[in-house]
């Protein structure tokens, strides 16, 4: 087992980064009940995290005996029968799924999933707990006839299921659902927290950290716990004991973008644009989000440009981020910012040196 | 009322009749009034017909209707209606109703009513006039009147109703009347003439073509009328002419049995020679092939021969092979290109010049694949029985058009040419044998194709014709020059004493990129309304504008290439560009696929040479191109299909923008398409991969997640490097910590290494490596490497050597076999345990996981690393299984084991079920792996 698994609390009493978050939710479910959740927060903060070991706080270790289930739905729509397949795991308390997996057709998941959890409501002796919990994961992805299905859903079974919602940004989520949830935000964790985390992993491990390398790591790390967790393991299993200067080794496709970028400083041109298409084509091939390689892009430009640029690159670059989130072809839009930032640059370079 | 209704019926098909006999009824009827005695019946007839509608048949019997009264026969006066009896009927019908339709209109003023006369009344107004039996019937225009049905018995009173009224107008047959001869020899004769006539007029057209024919007598199309009857006088481009011909000309040893006579040199410049004179006998050559219609004659054979050879060393294509074998490589000839150049002109000029009967199926037959089908093995294998024995050429016509249907044929064909290919490894014999064998076999085999087929379509790029493309020999048509279509027009004009200026024809066949068909149709429309051709005539509509989708290259083409603007005039190049602009927004429009348009544009734009030093433009392209792309999208979720009508700007932004003169290479968008569909491939393997992890890591995973964070480290730390390929034995305690720890991460992340076979780069072989093919190089599978191999990036990733991955592939393999009896152990502890609380639900064939069970595996793992140790608790069923059967041949060992195996054992368990599991037999079936039971044996104990 990688050390992001061994590592990971399973309850919220072990939880360390989110401790303050943890104690809140303790006190939420101390009475039994809860009311629906909406967990946001950048990937690798731990919101997974937080979510199963609220499950097991509410339900005790029954809830981590977890099937997984590759159940099909049939659903009635009036006018025509669907079949959607759907993976889901599911314990004898709750239901984890990813509803945005069925594309388009996301809205007949969430309805048809609640409708069978409220019927197969559980019955509990003594009336505690008389309902169950429902995961759905990446619900920024749901669209918005999904959601707009979920609210009604969400009221009308509220005493039999309750859900807990999971995302990267509140912001793509409806105001109508994120006003029916709690909210509760998951910070990426701060350097300082995954410093600690790492001596903690590494006590356990009986390992020996030279001064400094936890906060290299952190650093490099971007604020991302897993991210963090996963080079400290690379590491070891590269080098040890550590030396002092050690780091881990660059993701690939940031490296990657990294080539990309320098060949943008290097020419401006149409031919080189052709160039750096291919390159974005190979990127977007290994499912590389294309949100990602903007941001990964916009941040190595930044690294070698003038102060002076920094401002209106860093504007272009979100404009375009805009527009790709409205259109489909996302190679489009990547390539008009990177046309937009040759033309700049090159402007920029005519201007000042002639 | 039912006789009622039949009255009304016959209105159409009276029409249809009509219609069906066209102009030569009047010719006929021409001929019959002349041949009429009573000539002033006839004039009084003209004066009598008002309705344009009243075929002249009528008017010429109407007539002697008139004299009737004063013949006072007693009865209606009507000719003798002929047999067939059928039309005759109908016209007798439509001449009741046509007396009393007239009799209020005309002559009916002048002259009292017959009905009135007669002293037996037949037609009345009122059902009381007429004695006997009556029938009502209703006239066009809502006048209804009872007509007395007939008594007499001709026919008996047995027969339905309308065959007796067809005996009102017949009472007395053998009465001559008006006529000298019986109506009937009057119109049968009628019709031989016009036959001849026409026969003449065919016969004349094709050989005397100096003699102008007059438009008024025929209404042929000049299309038709002036369509090459020969090869020589085919206006499409030479060479593909020649190629088709060479085509056709290969099938000559299957479908003939004759070889291709290669021609001496001699026979050639005797040809060169004569190659002029070819020209002229052209006609006189198709009209005697023409009006024989036997078989083929010497004198025909010769010249195809000719032909054949001579386009054999011209376009140098033929290749010996082909002689040998009975019919061309190419089964198929595809022949496309934009509507009105004379495709299929040229397939039948060509085939019927080599010797075959054309038998052509068109989009407007039926074309389903059932119906097809027999129709094309009709075709291809039977030869008919009629006079001319020539053997058929299939031409399928419009096979690009429509794509349910029209499919049905390529199937067809397809499957033949499959068929034979795979047939053709043992059919080597000659043209004969292979059709007696052929018709044996007819019943159960997919038929071999022995007969040519031509393939016509507009659209070579339509998806219906993907896979035909592959097989058949392709030919696109090219634009003849205008200065030939002019000519030709020019030609057609004079024999047509149409008067046009050669500026005016060429204007019309450049305005109509050269389509000879609507050159030609203009024309005659001109020619019909005695207008003269001017040029000014070309922008109002007196020409219709060919409204055809170009294909999408086309349209790529246009909007990439700029028009090279004439400048001649300076001053009108604001409209010029007005113009262009409107003929590129009607041709993206036209074209619709607005999707795969900007897709194209998008490939290709980048690599056009525009000036552009700040990349201002390019920036602009991409921007409208961003602006498509949202709007495609808003246009798909809203569904407001209106919206769809700003795309074609778009794409003439771009154009404008980086439109060059010089002819772009056009490359099909194809990196889009691919990045979307290897996208999608990728994720689900990334799905199906996380759905095989055990859910309490793959819960934590996303696709997006793994992608991002997780990949790079996770074969870093999988391929650590200080793992050493020996012997587990030899191993120092912190690496044997550190394999347990690499194997548990590998089998829950359910990743193994897996055999693949070791492809070869070519050079690598040619330099002489000789790597034995056998060599097994292990990957990773799911193979998880490929995420980060990016297209030239050099990944610092290590491989690991092939013996350590041996090694851990034995390991995991082992692992997972634990993991499984320990998750079935688990299992059934807790089944014991809760079997009264828990439900069945838990035994469904889901796997279950559990912390226990999860617990437990790095210490199992560990244990049985020492190679010592047993598994605590019970059993696992197939160590069990096998232990049972394999008892006589380990017996042997057990005892000895037994005592070892007690000294590790430390779970206080039962003697018994210690000696019996002391040592888990592991057995698991891998292909290319031992199938033995494996377990460690010393050389002692084989000695014993």
């Amino acid at each position: 087992m990688l050390w992001v698994d061994k590592y990971r609390p399973k309850t919220l009493d072990k939880v360390t980064v989110h401790d303050q978050v943890a104690q809140n939710l303790r006190k939420l479910v101390a009475e039994q009940d809860c009311p629906h959740l909406l967990f946001y927060g950048p990937s690798g903060s731990g919101k997974k995290t937080l979510i199963m070991a609220l499950i097991k706080q509410m339900f005790g270790a029954g809830a981590e005996k977890v099937k997984m289930e590759n159940k099909t739905w049939k659903i009635d729509t009036g006018t025509r029968t669907l079949e959607l397949e759907l993976v889901m795991l599911s314990s004898a308390h709750h239901v984890e799924m990813n509803p945005s997996d069925a594309g388009f057709q996301d809205r007949y998941v969430v309805q048809e999933v609640i409708k069978e959890m409220a019927k197969n409501r559980p019955i509990d002796a003594k009336g505690k707990r008389a309902f169950k919990v429902l995961v759905l994961n990446e619900v920024d992805k749901l669209s918005r006839e999904a959601q707009h299905s979920l609210r009604r859903t969400m009221e009308k079974y509220s005493a039999s299921c309750r859900l807990i919602l999971c995302c990267n940004s509140s912001s793509k989520v409806t105001e109508a659902v994120r006003s029916r949830c709690l909210n509760v935000r998951v910070n990426a964790p701060s350097e300082d927290q995954i410093v600690q985390v790492l001596e903690f992993i590494g006590k356990k491990e009986n390992l020996l950290l030279p001064v400094g390398f936890a906060a290299r790591i952190a650093t490099q790390s971007n604020r991302n716990l897993r991210r963090a967790i996963l080079f400290f393991e690379t590491c070891k299993v590269q080098q040890y004991p550590f030396t002092s200067n050690q780091v881990a080794p660059p993701l690939d496709w940031e490296q990657y973008v990294c080539e990309i970028a320098a060949d943008i400083m290097k020419e401006q041109s149409p031919k080189r644009l052709y160039a750096v298409r291919q390159k974005f084509y190979e990127l977007l091939v290994n499912c590389i989000p294309p949100q990602s390689i903007l941001k990964k892009l916009l941040a190595e430009l930044l690294k070698k440009l003038d102060s002076d640029l920094k401002h209106e690159i860093c504007h272009w670059a979100a404009h375009y981020e805009h527009k790709m989130r409205l259109g489909s072809k996302a190679i489009f839009h990547l390539e008009a910012f990177v046309a937009k930032f040759m033309s700049i640059y090159k402007e920029f370079l005519v201007s000042t040196f002639g | 009322m039912e006789a009622d209704m039949d009255m009304e019926m016959p209105d159409p098909e009276e029409l249809e009749w009509m219609e069906s006999h066209g102009f030569p009824p009047e010719e006929e009827e021409e001929d019959a009034y002349f041949d009429d005695p009573n000539d002033e019946g006839f004039v009084t007839a003209a004066a009598g017909v008002v309705q344009p509608r009243v075929p002249p048949q009528e008017t010429a019997v109407s007539p002697a209707k008139k004299p009737a009264d004063e013949a006072s026969e007693g009865n209606l006066k009507r000719p003798p209606p002929p047999p067939p009896q059928e039309q005759e009927d109908e016209r007798s019908k439509r001449r009741n109703v046509d007396c009393e339709d007239s009799g209020d209109e005309d002559w009916l003023r002048y002259s009292p009513p017959v009905a009135e006369v007669v002293a037996e009344m037949t037609i009345s107004r009122f059902a009381s006039d007429i004695r006997g039996d009556c029938i009502p019937i209703t006239a066009p225009n809502g006048e209804r009147v009872y007509a007395k049905l007939a008594t007499d018995g001709l026919d008996g009173g047995g027969i339905g109703g309308t065959r007796q009224r067809s005996h009102i107008s017949k009472p007395n047959f053998n009465h001559k009347g008006l006529l000298s001869e019986s109506f009937h020899s009057l119109t049968s004769r009628a019709e031989q003439e016009a036959l001849a006539k026409a026969l003449q007029e065919s016969t004349e057209t094709q050989t005397v073509e100096g003699c102008p024919v007059t438009p008024q007598v025929t209404e042929q199309l000049w299309v038709e009328k002036y369509s090459p009857n020969s090869f020589t006088e085919l206006l499409s481009d030479e060479h593909t002419n020649r190629e088709v011909l060479l085509w056709l000309k290969q099938w000559d040893s299957c479908v003939f049995g004759s070889h291709i006579r290669a021609t001496s040199d001699d026979v050639l410049s005797a040809l060169r020679r004569h190659s002029s004179t070819i020209q002229k006998n052209s006609s006189i050559r198709n009209f005697f092939s023409k009006n024989k219609g036997g078989p083929v004659t010497s004198q025909d054979n010769m010249l195809q021969n000719a032909h054949g050879g001579n386009s054999e060393i011209l376009t140098s294509s033929f290749n010996k092979r082909s002689l040998t074998d009975n019919a061309p490589e190419q089964k198929v000839l595809l022949l496309c290109g934009p509507p009105g150049l004379g495709k299929t002109t040229l397939a039948h000029v060509a085939a019927k010049h080599c010797g075959y009967r054309v038998v052509e199926i068109n989009a407007s037959d039926d074309r389903s694949a059932s119906s097809i089908e027999p129709k094309i093995l009709d075709v291809i294998q039977m030869n008919s029985i009629m006079s001319d024995s020539k053997p058929k050429c299939l031409v399928i016509d419009e096979i690009d058009g429509s794509l349910g249907d029209g499919k049905g044929a390529v199937e067809v064909i397809l499957k033949m040419i499959n068929a034979e290919k795979y047939n053709s490894s043992n059919t080597k014999t000659s043209a004969e044998d292979t059709q007696v064998r052929k018709s044996s076999r007819k019943g159960h085999k997919i038929p071999k194709l022995m007969r040519p087929v031509i393939c016509i379509c507009n659209d070579l790029y339509a998806p219906a014709l993907r896979q035909l493309r592959q097989v058949a020999k392709v030919h696109m048509f090219v634009q003849p020059t205008i200065s030939r279509v002019v000519n030709r027009l020019k030609y057609i004009c004079k024999k047509e004493r149409f008067k046009t200026s050669p500026i005016a024809l060429s204007a019309l066949a450049e305005y109509t990129e050269c389509d000879i068909r609507s050159c030609l149709n203009t024309l005659q429309f001109l020619n019909k309304k005695r207008e003269a051709l001017n040029i000014s005539g070309f922008d109002s509509q007196v020409i219709g504008r060919k409204d055809i989708s170009k294909s999408i290259l086309d349209v790529w083409k246009q909007v990439l290439q700029k028009k090279r603007l004439k400048r001649v005039e300076n001053v009108d190049s604001n409209s010029s560009t007005d113009r262009d602009i409107g003929s590129l927004f009607s041709l993206i429009s036209n074209r619709g696929d607005y999707d795969v348009t900007m897709d194209g544009i998008h490939e290709n734009f980048l690599r056009l040479s525009y000036h552009d030093p700040m990349l201002q433009k390019t920036v602009k392209c991409l921007d409208v191109l961003g602006v498509s792309d949202s709007l495609m999208q808003y246009v798909y979720r809203t569904q407001q299909m209106s919206l769809y009508v700003y795309q074609p700007p778009i794409a003439i932004t771009v154009s404008r923008l980086v439109a060059q003169v010089e002819k772009p290479n056009i490359e099909w968008p194809k990196a889009l398409q691919r990045c979307r569909t290897m996208l999608l491939e990728k994720k689900d393997k990334l799905k199906t991969w996380q759905n095989q992890m055990s859910p309490l890591i793959s819960r934590h995973l996303s696709v997006e997640s793994f992608v991002e964070d997780i990949a790079s480290p996770f074969l870093h730390i999988i391929s650590p490097m200080s793992l050493r390929p020996v012997a587990l034995n030899l191993l120092s305690e912190r690496e044997k910590d550190e394999l347990v720890q690499l194997v548990d991460t590998m089998v829950s992340y359910s990743i193994t290494y897996r055999n693949t076979k070791l492809i070869l780069e070519p050079q690598e072989r040619a330099n002489g490596l000789m790597v034995s093919p056998e060599v097994p190089s292990l990957s990773l599978d799911p193979p998880i490497s490929d995420i980060i191999n990016f297209k030239g990036y050099q990944s610092e990733h290590i491989v690991l050597s092939l013996a350590v991955k041996q090694v851990l592939v034995h390991e995991v393999e082992k692992q997972k076999i634990i993991k499984d009896s320990a998750g079935k152990l688990l299992n059934q502890a807790n089944n014991g345990g809760k079997r009264d609380k828990e439900s069945t639900s838990e035994k469904t064939s889901s796997r279950v996981f559990s912390n226990g069970s999860a617990k437990l595996n790095p210490m199992t793992l560990k244990m049985q690393l020492n190679s010592a140790s047993s598994m605590n608790g019970k059993d696992p069923a197939p160590a069990k299984k096998h232990s049972k059967h394999g008892i006589n041949f380990f017996d042997r060992f057990r005892k000895e084991r037994s005592v070892g195996a007690k000294t590790c054992n430390d779970s206080g368990q039962q003697e018994a079920t210690i000696l019996r599991d002391s040592r888990p037999l592991i057995f698991k079936y891998n292909e290319g792996f031992t199938n033995a039971v494996k377990r460690p044996v010393k050389v002692r104990d084989l000695l014993v």
